[in-house]
């Protein structure tokens, strides 16, 4: 009986701690999710362990989106890092009813449609992923290394415009991400300001 | 004039190209209608004149309920893009934004303007300018939002006409009338903004009475990185001016410059809004140490195992150990079997509780607590149930009472076996006691195990239980040692009471660590509970009636409820500074290194039984003090013995989940040198 009293004590102790938002950090361990991609599949982040991991909010109707999928640019970058060994998951934060929100079929005809390389399309629509990493536009992007370790996050280049011609002469901050990460060396870019649409979320907030 | 526009937009932005359209009159040159905003381009004066500022003024006028966006537009949107195509001898400046409003969508804060803009632009032409009318050409891109947001793009030839008397009756255009009266007003205090880790600090110097019916202050950043822009600044009003606090993003990008637009709204007066540029103070970047945490698997798992090992020297597990090993001494007269079954159940009990430790520590790291390797002797009540503990196997031992706990022998035989159950006590008692230690290598291992996945965290620290238990589990797999053990006697009874000495110090040290948690009269109740504790467990053992027992336990538990109440209604007692030392905080420091001198900070607990050690055998003696001032050293103090977020988080930009860490940056430099976990005062003295 002292034991359980012990036990109860001390329990209030730790339950009376603050608890805080874990917003991804950067050369810190990325936030744990779990989600349904389009095909119906539970989706984590251990899942990914091993893997180097790239997480790009997404959504079809926004202009800027449309720069770097219309173009060819995303897919291009898609692409070139699955091939070297990385997953690439598009997530899709729109709530019910807000310009992006698609179902799984329709996720997976714009994956098709547009030939995107990405391995995964994460259906967000509650926004629970997107407010967990504190996914602000479309596009946004996250790196996480093999060891769920946050190495980029951030806008996928330094040109915030929705103009094709703005691609050309571009410095694309994942892709240089990627070599320093690649290249064992610090990044010397780990951080950016995101640019793009609003992510599309209910709301009711939390 | 003529004028003409063309659009390079691409067919999927599905929106109209407007015409081009001829100016109104006086100083328009354009007005342009796109998909979902009308925008007019004018020209002040309606020329330009050599040697002379001209202003051009870009007027964006959104469909109703939707808007534009500041330079900086907050959590999402964006600023509009201008690219100018100048004939040599001109050259456009920055340009001047009216000041933003807070624009809320969902959680996220954008900066903006919900109906009509005007941003200007500064026209410079050199003094030797000439030609009578210039083509200046602009491309606009501007984002207009509801809650879809939709990109405007155009491109001009503006015609540009040079002449110093044309029109001059339009310099009371309204439209610059009205775009100036929008604009920040030009701040003439001075400030300062310092950016820490998770607040940036913005410093008015303004004169107390200036603040005086000042209700709310916002500060608009040109940058990121300074602030979370969805949450509330608050603002104090101090003796040396204003200082408002705002909350940041801890890991954001650090921003290069402060500018920002203060807006300050008075009692009864229409808010105000001022241009600042603040001198900017930023601390060390954190991701210079991005790669500290990134020790391979196998060498971390190297490091526990032998972190584990060499714990067993270390101070604070000693008390236990000198028990085990006197449990040990019976060994020849146990069989091989019972030995290495006590070995093995010393080994769990270590194993377990590592486990619950670590389990305990992940649990509420993931609920966001920032806690590290350590954490559960900086709250007093473990600290002090740890005591009586202490107390209790002290008394024990002692003789004043007996607890089955398997150290005293099993009735009257001295030797008596030690049990698989003592054994696993020991083994618990070796654990509780030795979180307080860090031995070599061990801080690396732990600081990379938390940061990893579960499994790692479980392999990691199972390890370290398995390194500390080595020694003894080895030990009670050799008959050769076992045959070497003394004949037990009614000696052994005088060792086992002499044993309780060391167990009152291991008592008395977390007495002094409760006295500084809890303060003097916190320490004395903590005292008063071991006597009633004490007495109530020697009663419960003196009496067979039920009434004695129903009294004993009514004693131990009210006692507890009482150490209990103490404990959580502490306040920590305030540490004096010493003459040569300051407390560690972010700013601290980074004042220091903004100054250039080298800084030693050493972050300690006083429940760290190493740290306490190395400040005695190093830090604190004589020539190392000597060597520090010699050389100007300013050393800070960073005390993790109650719980502290800022310390915590510089301990895990290390690589570090608790105490000691031992930086020392050299001067002018913002990289630290990082010294080993046990110090020498020659360590210290060779890295200055």
């Amino acid at each position: 009986m002292l034991k359980l009293k012990l036990l109860a004590i001390l329990g209030c102790i730790w339950v009376s701690l603050p608890a805080a938002a874990l917003m991804p950090v950067i050369g810190e361990r990325a936030p744990e999710f779990m989600g349904v991609d389009s095909k119906g599949n539970p989706v984590s982040l251990s899942d990914f362990t091993g893997k180097p991991l790239i997480l790009e909010w997404t959504n079809h109707r926004c202009p800027y989106v449309k720069k770097h999928y219309k173009s060819g640019n995303m897919q291009r970058i898609q692409r070139q890092l699955t091939e070297a060994g990385a997953v690439w998951v598009s997530v899709i934060s729109s709530a019910p009813g807000k310009p992006g929100q698609v179902d799984g079929a329709k996720a997976d005809a714009l994956t098709a449609s547009r030939g995107s390389y990405a391995d995964k399309i994460l259906l967000d629509s509650d926004g629970t992923i997107g407010r967990l990493y504190g996914a602000k536009t479309t596009p946004h992007i996250f790196l996480i290394d093999a060891q769920s370790t946050v190495r980029y996050m951030g806008a996928i280049d330094d040109q915030p415009s929705t103009r094709k011609s703005s691609l050309v002469g571009a410095r694309n901050y994942l892709l240089q991400a990627w070599q320093e990460l690649s290249e064992g060396k610090t990044i010397t870019l780990a951080s950016t300001k995101p640019y793009g649409c609003t992510v599309k979320y209910s709301d009711v907030t939390d | 004039m003529k004028f003409f526009s063309k659009s390079i937009l691409a067919p999927f932005f599905g929106f109209l190209i407007a015409c081009a359209s001829l100016p109104a009159a006086g100083a328009e040159l354009v007005t342009y209608d796109a998909s979902h905003s009308r925008v007019s381009i004018a020209l002040e004066a309606g020329a330009i004149t050599p040697g002379e500022t001209g202003w051009l003024a870009f007027t964006i006028n959104p469909r109703k309920g939707w808007h534009t966006y500041w330079k900086n537009s907050g959590d999402s949107g964006a600023a509009p893009i201008f690219e100018w195509h100048l004939p040599e001898g001109l050259s456009v400046g920055a340009p001047l934004f009216a000041a933003p409003e807070r624009l809320p969508i969902a959680h996220l804060m954008n900066y903006g303007f919900k109906g009509r803009t005007t941003i200007l632009f500064p026209l410079i032409a050199a003094a030797d300018f000439h030609g009578s009318t210039s083509t200046v050409g602009l491309t606009a891109e501007w984002l207009v939002c509801e809650i879809e947001c939709v990109p405007q793009v155009a491109n001009w030839d503006l015609k540009i006409p040079t002449g110093a008397e044309l029109l001059v009756g339009s310099v009371s255009d309204p439209i610059f009338i009205e775009a100036r009266s929008l604009l920040p007003e030009l701040s003439y205090w001075d400030s300062a903004l310092k950016i820490g880790q998770t607040q940036s600090l913005l410093t008015l110097y303004m004169d107390e009475s200036e603040l005086s019916g000042l209700q709310k202050a916002y500060f608009f950043p040109e940058t990121d990185g300074v602030a979370i822009y969805n949450a509330e600044q608050t603002f104090e009003s101090t003796p040396d001016g204003l200082i408002v606090h705002i909350a940041r993003e801890r890991g954001a990008v650090m921003p290069q410059n402060g500018a920002g637009v203060l807006q300050l709204s008075f009692a009864g007066s229409p808010d105000q809004t001022f241009d600042i540029e603040p001198k900017l103070a930023v601390m060390p970047k954190a991701e210079v140490r991005t790669n500290v945490g990134h020790l391979p698997f196998w060498q971390a798992a190297l490091y526990a195992l032998f972190g584990g090992l060499i714990l067993n020297l270390m101070p604070c597990v000693f008390p236990i150990l000198s028990l085990k090993a006197f449990a040990f001494v019976s060994a020849n007269y146990k069989t091989a079997t019972n030995r290495r079954r006590e070995g093995w159940a010393y080994t769990a009990g270590i194993w377990i509780s590592f486990m619950a430790i670590v389990g305990v520590l992940m649990a509420l790291r993931a609920g966001g607590a920032a806690i590290g390797w350590g954490f559960q002797l900086q709250e007093p009540l473990f600290v002090g149930l740890l005591a009586i503990l202490m107390v209790l196997v002290a008394l024990s031992l002692a003789g004043v009472f007996t607890i089955q706990l398997g150290f005293e022998g099993s009735g009257q035989q001295l030797a008596g076996r030690e049990g698989a159950q003592g054994a696993f006590f020991k083994g618990v008692l070796a654990t509780l006691v030795a979180t307080p230690c860090t031995a070599p290598l061990m801080a690396p291992a732990i600081g990379f195990a938390l940061t990893q996945p579960f499994y790692t965290v479980v392999a990691v620290f199972s390890l370290l239980a398995f390194g500390l238990a080595l020694p003894f589990l080895l030990l009670s797999y050799s008959a050769r040692v076992a045959a070497m053990m003394p004949k037990p006697g009614a000696w052994m009874e005088k060792v086992k009471q002499g044993l309780a000495f060391p167990m009152l110090l291991t008592a008395v040290w977390l007495v002094y660590v409760y006295d500084l948690q809890t303060g003097a009269a916190g320490a004395l109740s903590l005292l008063m509970v071991v006597i009633f504790i004490s007495f109530s467990v020697w009663l419960w053992g003196q009496t067979q009636s039920k009434t004695g027992r129903i009294l004993a336990a009514s004693i131990g538990l009210a006692s507890l409820v009482a150490l209990s109440y103490v404990s959580f209604g502490a306040k920590p007692s305030v540490h004096s500074e010493s003459q040569f030392e300051a407390a560690y905080s972010e700013k601290k420091l980074d004042e220091l290194l903004e100054s250039g001198q080298p800084v030693f900070v050493y972050f300690s607990a006083e429940w760290c039984i190493t740290c306490k050690v190395n400040e005695q055998i190093a830090l604190f003696r004589d020539e190392t003090q000597a060597a520090l001032r010699a050389k100007n050293v300013q050393v800070l103090k960073g005390d993790w013995t109650n719980r502290n977020d800022e310390i915590a988080r510089v301990l895990a930009s290390y690589g570090r989940a608790g105490v000691p860490l031992y930086l020392y940056f050299p001067a002018g430099s913002r990289d630290a040198i990082v010294l080993p976990e046990v110090i020498t005062a020659s360590s210290i003295i060779d890295i200055l």
